[in-house]
């Protein structure tokens, strides 16, 4: 990109369409935000609040576990695993990645190096 | 069968264990094997896409555990297990966002990145950089980054895959008539001296393996022998889970013995024999010790932690390293009964240290040489003055130190603190009465206490947060750092270069949400298994809680020797080793495409030939893993520490400006450019910060009890955001070319 294309600095201002993969890939990014925060939300606050005071009295372990860890753990991992399946078979679109332009950055810095312009340094 | 009596040391050294050697070495030879036939896939296609990122065309099983097994790393099967054995349950915790890690390394960047990598036709991720900025100088500072920490990195976990192979190999006699071998050879190089010759052999011996695997078969060869690790990891982790909860005799049997658990005492101490010995004789690791105190309920009970030579002619070794266990059921167990463990009956141990005294080493010294040998006997007291309080102490030599004529100091020490009020008191008084020689000062101390600081004589301690600690007094996690972990893992996670590399390489959003979907059930039957695993080891094998990094192949061994199956221990321990192969091959291939892609073909010689490429790329390659094998024939004290500083580094770096340049049109090059040094120089300041506030640089400066990650990130997409919002917009052109309909047809 040597200069500026005037073609397109008039389009700048012209309504655009966005790229559905990117639009899509933008909304899936926004819920894996979320479940990390959801995940972080409960996870931590359970197991601060159930399993970090000992009392032998009420210490107590569902298969095994602590039960602090498998109802702050365990099981929010079972949960995020069928969350995955969904988010993977049931809510992730089926995008087209389009074809690689394999080794097409690097033709456009050989014609720029060849019009003596600046290559790609901004 | 008693987990006492099996020789740890000796991992593939007795007899039964043959079995296991010959399945390692099929193992190591199967991964030679998958290089071979990736070299073949490259004669007929574009070498730099196919040698630096397999054409793009991984298909769900490649990209899935290529991705799982290049995250996991070795610290999964050495440091990992190392920490739940000795912190407990609250691992669980730890490794808490190993939950949703798999959806967020993957799923946030993972299409995006792919998209644009096929756009640009960029074949690194510095190329993403470059192209999507249309900024040859963000490309470089990008392409400095990644060889700056990737090379730390590298060295350390050199060493790491070496250290993992000396303590397989420990007792095989071709093994150590090997090393004998290559010590004699070397004996004419000095800077090669100093080194322990078993530890040479194996770097060499590792070092050359994954150097020449990665160099001549390219990202192909990495993938599938990811693939083959992969799957030993998980198999191993799978066969490993029902032998250790049977053993145990159930899981609620193991967790209700740990809740009774109080933390070990962890020191040094001295042992007499009636008779000398002719010849020097060894007190192996692993031992047992007891001593019967006058009027006490029961005995103390010690376990040496690691070998010690005892002399000829003499009677009694001193600073004999020594993990004591204090839970009053447990020494019972171990004392009666069918679990009772072996005491060594020709070693009478003299009265040990105090459980409130602390323990470690000094260097004696004096102002000036002196004519003749200067001994100090054991016993000595000295006083000192600790260099950032300022206080005073009063210490006890517990072993003999001797300044020889002509030097200025002696070598490192064992010494004794006395912790309790009373003990304390005596000790001055014996000062008083005992003066230390003149002249001889105490200097460079490492002096801890020998019980927890946090969680001794606390009963649960075990089985719930914060988790015993040798030396913190707020536990191993605390809340601030549990949160901080939720972070470390999933998001920066995400931040890792070596992971985006992998994401621009799948062929298709299907092999995407597939693979998603088989990572997250693969870490969900790796990591809270293993939880559960060294959990239960705490019970078959205890008191190495000084030498924890080797339980994993300590545990390997104990499970398939108990059901007759050695060979299976060559598969098991064949895991961590694995992991280490399979971080390192990335990251050496990632090192050498930023060298030949991003600094040569890209800023030097565009024009280069597909020939010149192809040679540069072999030749980098091995100069870079070579490069890497002597850094780590020195290599660095700080291991573990390292990988983190790196680790979390990068993704404080390379995050932020990612996301905003994948998914906010708006994003430029000066915020994103300004974004990544804000994050490398917060992370960085909070290291720094470290030697101010802590005396060292790992030991980092946390703001608000956060781990630098935290701070590194915040100020990195704080800054992205700001300057970007400050700064003109980016070319329209870029903007078309990356975020509209069919703008990656547009051609500049």
């Amino acid at each position: 990109m040597s200069a500026v294309d005037p073609a397109s600095e008039t389009r700048r201002h012209e309504p655009v369409e966005f790229d559905p993969v990117y639009l899509n890939a933008r909304r899936e990014a926004i819920v894996v935000f979320c479940l990390w925060l959801t995940a972080l939300i409960w996870a931590v606050p359970f197991c601060y609040l159930n399993g970090y005071d000992y009392d032998p009295e009420s210490f107590s372990t569902t298969w095994g576990v602590p039960t602090w860890l498998f109802w702050g753990i365990l099981v929010p991992w079972i949960v995020a695993d069928v969350f995955t399946i969904w988010f993977c078979f049931c809510y992730m679109k089926e995008d087209d990645l389009g074809e690689a332009h394999e080794g097409a950055d690097l033709e456009e810095e050989i014609v720029e190096m060849h019009e003596g312009g600046t290559g790609a340094g901004q | 069968m008693n987990a006492a009596a099996i020789p740890f040391a000796a991992i593939f050294a007795d007899g039964s264990s043959n079995a296991a050697l010959i399945t390692f070495l099929i193992y190591t030879l199967a991964v030679f094997g998958i290089a071979a036939l990736s070299n073949r896939l490259m004669q007929s296609k574009s070498f730099l896409s196919e040698y630096f990122l397999g054409s793009r065309s991984l298909g769900v099983w490649a990209f899935a555990l290529t991705f799982a097994a290049t995250s996991a790393s070795g610290g999964s099967f050495t440091g990992f297990p190392s920490k739940i054995y000795t912190h407990g349950w609250v691992l669980g915790l730890w490794i808490g966002s190993y939950v949703v890690v798999p959806i967020c390394a993957m799923g946030l960047l993972g299409k995006r990145i792919n998209q644009v990598a096929r756009i640009s036709g960029a074949i690194t991720v510095p190329d993403v950089i470059r192209d999507r900025f249309h900024s040859a100088r963000f490309g470089l500072i990008a392409v400095c980054l990644i060889v700056f920490f990737m090379s730390f990195n590298l060295v350390a976990q050199f060493k790491a895959g070496s250290l993992i192979l000396k303590t397989l190999l420990q007792g095989v006699t071709v093994f150590q008539d090997s090393a004998v071998a290559l010590s004699n050879t070397t004996s004419g190089i000095d800077f090669l001296q100093a080194i322990d010759p078993q530890y040479l052999l194996c770097l060499l011996v590792f070092g050359v393996a994954v150097v020449v695997y990665t160099t001549y078969g390219g990202f192909h060869a990495v993938v599938w022998t990811d693939v083959m690790q992969g799957v030993v990891m998980v198999v191993g982790v799978l066969i490993m889970l029902p032998l250790a909860i049977v053993e145990v005799g159930g899981l609620g049997n193991a967790t209700r013995d740990m809740a009774k658990m109080t933390p070990p005492r962890i020191g040094v101490v001295s042992v007499a024999r009636d008779d000398p010995l002719a010849e020097d004789g060894l007190i192996p690791s692993g031992t047992w010790l007891k001593f019967d105190g006058e009027g006490a309920d029961r005995p103390r009970l010690f376990r040496v932690s690691k070998s010690v030579v005892f002399k000829a002619n003499e009677t009694v070794t001193d600073a004999l390293p020594v993990v004591e266990i204090t839970t009053p059921d447990e020494i019972d167990r171990l004392t009666t009964g069918e679990s009772a463990v072996e005491f060594d009956r020709e070693l009478t141990l003299l009265p040990p240290f105090d459980p409130e005294d602390h323990q470690g080493t000094v260097s004696l010294t004096v102002s000036s040489p002196r004519d003749a040998d200067l001994i100090i006997p054991k016993g000595t007291w000295f006083q000192y003055e600790t260099d950032r309080a300022g206080t005073t102490h009063v210490i006890r030599t517990a072993q003999r130190a001797v300044i020889p004529s002509g030097e200025t100091a002696a070598e490192k020490i064992a010494v004794t603190r006395p912790g309790s009020k009373k003990g304390v008191a005596a000790a001055r008084a014996a000062l008083q009465a005992h003066p230390s020689p003149g002249g001889v000062d105490v200097e460079s101390e490492s002096i801890k206490p020998c019980a927890y600081v946090f969680g001794k004589k606390k009963p649960g301690v075990y089985v719930t947060g914060p988790g015993p600690h040798p030396t913190s007094d707020s536990g191993f996690l605390p809340l601030s750092l549990a949160v901080s972990f939720f972070f470390m893992w999933a998001i920066s996670g995400a931040g890792q270069p070596s992971s985006m590399v992998r994401l621009m390489a799948f062929n298709s959003s299907q092999t995407l949400r597939r693979s998603i979907f088989t990572v997250a059930l693969y870490y969900s039957a790796i990591y809270f298994p293993l939880v559960i695993i060294f959990c239960c080891a705490r019970i078959l094998i205890p008191g190495m809680d000084a030498e924890s990094d080797r339980i994993m192949p300590a545990m390997a061994v104990f499970l398939t020797e108990n059901i007759g199956l050695g060979w299976l221990a060559g598969l098991l321990v064949a895991a961590p080793f694995a992991a280490v192969m399979s971080t390192v091959d990335s990251f050496l291939l990632m090192i050498s495409s930023a060298l030949v892609r991003d600094i040569y073909q890209r800023n030097m010689n565009p024009e280069a030939t597909e020939k010149t490429v192809k040679r540069l790329s072999y030749l980098f390659t091995m100069i870079v893993g070579t490069a890497a094998m002597f850094g780590a024939l020195n290599p660095p004290q700080f291991l573990q520490d390292i990988i983190v500083y790196t680790g979390s580094g990068l993704a404080a770096c390379f995050l932020a400006p990612m996301v905003f340049g994948l998914y906010w049109p708006r994003s430029n090059v000066q915020g994103c450019m300004a974004g990544m040094l804000a994050g490398f120089g917060a992370h960085l300041s909070m290291y720094v910060g470290g030697i101010v506030a802590n005396g060292s640089f790992f030991d980092p400066y946390r703001l608000l009890n956060f781990d630098p990650i935290i701070v590194g990130l915040f100020v990195s997409f704080a800054t992205t955001y700001l300057v970007t919002r400050f700064t003109p917009p980016p070319p329209w052109r870029l903007v078309q070319k990356y975020f509209h309909k069919g703008g990656g047809q547009l051609k500049d």
